[in-house]
């Protein structure tokens, strides 16, 4: 049961590259490579199970950490163009990039 | 005030993370881990932080001036070990020697735990580092900027 889910986790991830690939604005890509991640993380969990290794999830708990904290770093260099801006830059800035 | 789920969000896991980085610390001996894995996670806490609230922000909390002293105060307590290893007599991180007498190879982890803890420090100043050269860089113009 768990090979089965892995093969399905592994489809669903070759579906997103496609996305990833094709989309046409950064934020279809920015969205695909997130959900990649988050499918990255189910198959190390099945994959850890599947391989009798449980500390495996340890590391699936810090990728989907790595993931959300890279995901929202892109959002904000491709808003706001730099990563240091400050709150009052953020909140100043709602609209297009500068 | 605009992205006030993303702040919210980020203020509830900066602790869980700070946790989770110190469980990998001091759980690196019997499960996956160690002193790099869990000085990249202590500073991914504070780029997650800086990248919410901005970057002066996170640097009242550590200032840049910090990093260069954690990097150097890692190295010293991984090298520090070897050299006492060295006066006491054993190899250079010759751990046995900490405790010869134990059983249970106390020295080796009392040795270990040290060492990583020195590798967890530098390697957390140096992320945090590197990160603070990337943002403090300034933007280059936009094309239609000109």
């Amino acid at each position: 049961m768990f090979t089965a889910a892995a093969a399905a986790i592994i489809v669903a991830m070759i579906i997103m590259l496609f996305r990833a690939i094709a989309g046409p604005t950064v934020y279809d890509r920015v969205l695909s490579v997130n959900s990649f991640g988050t499918k990255t993380v189910l198959l190390l969990a099945v994959l850890g199970f599947l391989m009798g290794r449980p500390a495996f999830l340890d590391i699936a708990l810090l990728y989907a950490l790595i993931n959300f904290i890279a995901t929202i770093a892109i959002l904000k260099f491709f808003r706001y163009g730099r990563l240091s801006a400050s709150m009052a830059d953020m909140d100043l800035i709602r609209g297009d990039r500068r | 005030m605009g992205h006030l789920i993303l702040r919210v969000t980020i203020k509830l896991l900066f602790a869980p993370i700070i946790l989770f980085a110190l469980y990998v610390q001091f759980h690196g001996d019997y499960g996956p881990g160690g002193g790099f894995q869990a000085g990249v996670t202590l500073a991914a806490a504070f780029i997650l932080h800086a990248l919410g609230f901005g970057l002066d922000r996170c640097q009242k909390v550590i200032p840049p001036g910090w990093l260069p002293v954690g990097m150097a105060l890692g190295v010293l307590i991984y090298a520090g070990t070897g050299i006492y290893t060295m006066l006491l007599g054993g190899n250079f991180l010759d751990y046995d020697v900490i405790q010869p007498d134990s059983h249970h190879h106390a020295g080796q982890h009392i040795g270990i735990i040290v060492v990583e803890l020195g590798v967890g420090l530098a390697v957390a100043a140096t992320m945090l580092q590197i990160f603070y050269a990337f943002a403090a860089r300034e933007p280059e113009p936009m094309d239609d900027a000109w």
